[in-house]
């Protein structure tokens, strides 16, 4: 069952150039997937402005003292993330 | 809602322990993904990621020892763990066959990777139904 | 439809886009469809005339006119990145075509991977 296009798995802060080229190339029936550094799109003013499902590994949120910024993301632990790269197509880890 | 189906993976490290979070990431998933009764086919390591086979790593003892982390993790289930040679060999990671051929003066590749060339990732591309890359953050 | 290998780092300053370019050869070698883009600071991996002499790295200009050998379907370049490094034509090397969107293109291929 894959239910997602492609999963974009994203690890770099807002003002890489890289999450700019993956903000780009989401397209509808694609999903987001905020790890590591890519968690602080979630404290920052602009957020991850997405038109597409955004999730974030709920760890990595935690550990940047991030949890109550978390509402525009559906928080995922690491079982959720394997869960959703079998939902998906195609995964790009930009 | 039919069962989830089984997949395989080939995991792809890119970013070095204890400069990024690459392997930590990478073995959190494989371990979920085991779990998950998924199989990871192999995990292959290139560029900085070939660091996580160093012998020769010592963090602190109040810090995790990722390649003996991965050492374990790999052993007990089995998987296969593959430095890249070129980038490996550039990145001062060699093995007892290299140590000999290049006349270095000692080996450090951590039990049980090995080292191969790129085909092995070539390989995992095609066999695995899912590659997925674990790079440095930023 | 193939692996799109995508060099979006700079060349000489960082080593992540020959690694691509290894990985991208390596498919190739294999039969397996690859095609490799150029986007952002990575399309000055592009430009004509590199001399590397004095910094003691082997040009990439050289390593990437292996490519077609090596049997790499396709080159492209970002426009919007050619236009922003000063890259036209008359300074870029030849067999490479402009993707006025990237991210279609990315769409077009089954595997998108970066070398780090």
């Amino acid at each position: 069952m894959t239910d997602i296009h492609t999963l974009h798995i994203l690890n770099k802060t807002p003002e890489h150039p890289r999450s700019k080229a993956c903000r780009d190339a989401l397209r509808p029936g694609d999903a987001l997937l905020l790890i590591e550094s890519a968690v602080l799109a979630l404290a920052a003013q602009s957020g991850p402005e997405s038109d597409v499902p955004v999730y974030a590994l709920a760890s990595d949120i935690v550990a940047r003292g991030l949890g109550q910024c978390a509402r525009e993301a559906s928080l995922v632990d690491f079982p959720a993330m394997v869960d959703l790269t079998t939902r998906a197509q195609n995964v790009i880890s930009w | 809602m039919a069962a989830n189906p089984i997949h395989s993976y080939t995991l792809v490290i890119t970013g070095a322990p204890y400069s990024t979070q690459a392997p930590q990431t990478a073995l959190s998933f494989a371990r979920a993904a085991i779990a998950a009764g998924h199989t990871v086919d192999r995990v292959f390591l290139y560029g900085d990621g070939v660091h996580l086979a160093s012998s020769l790593c010592a963090p602190p003892s109040d810090e995790t020892h990722w390649p003996t982390e991965w050492s374990t993790f790999l052993t007990d289930n089995g998987i296969p763990g593959v430095a890249c040679i070129a980038s490996a060999l550039r990145r001062g990671l060699v093995n007892e066959s290299e140590r000999k051929r290049y006349e270095l003066s000692a080996s450090n590749l951590l039990k049980p990777f090995i080292i191969a060339g790129l085909g092995e990732w070539v390989e995992g591309n095609m066999a695995s139904s899912r590659t997925l890359y674990f790079h440095a953050g930023g | 439809m193939g692996t799109l290998m995508v060099i979006d780092q700079p060349p000489y300053g960082i080593w992540a886009g020959r690694e691509a370019l290894d990985m991208a050869f390596s498919l190739a070698a294999f039969d397996q469809p690859v095609s490799i883009l150029f986007t952002g600071a990575g399309v000055n991996w592009l430009r004509t005339y590199q001399d590397t002499r004095e910094i003691n790295q082997k040009s990439v200009e050289k390593n990437l006119s292996a490519a077609p050998i090596f049997g790499v379907e396709a080159m492209y370049a970002c426009a919007r990145a050619c236009t922003q490094y000063g890259l036209g034509p008359e300074n870029m090397v030849d067999g490479v075509v402009l993707a006025e969107n990237s991210s279609d293109l990315i769409r077009q291929h089954s595997h998108t991977a970066f070398a780090g």
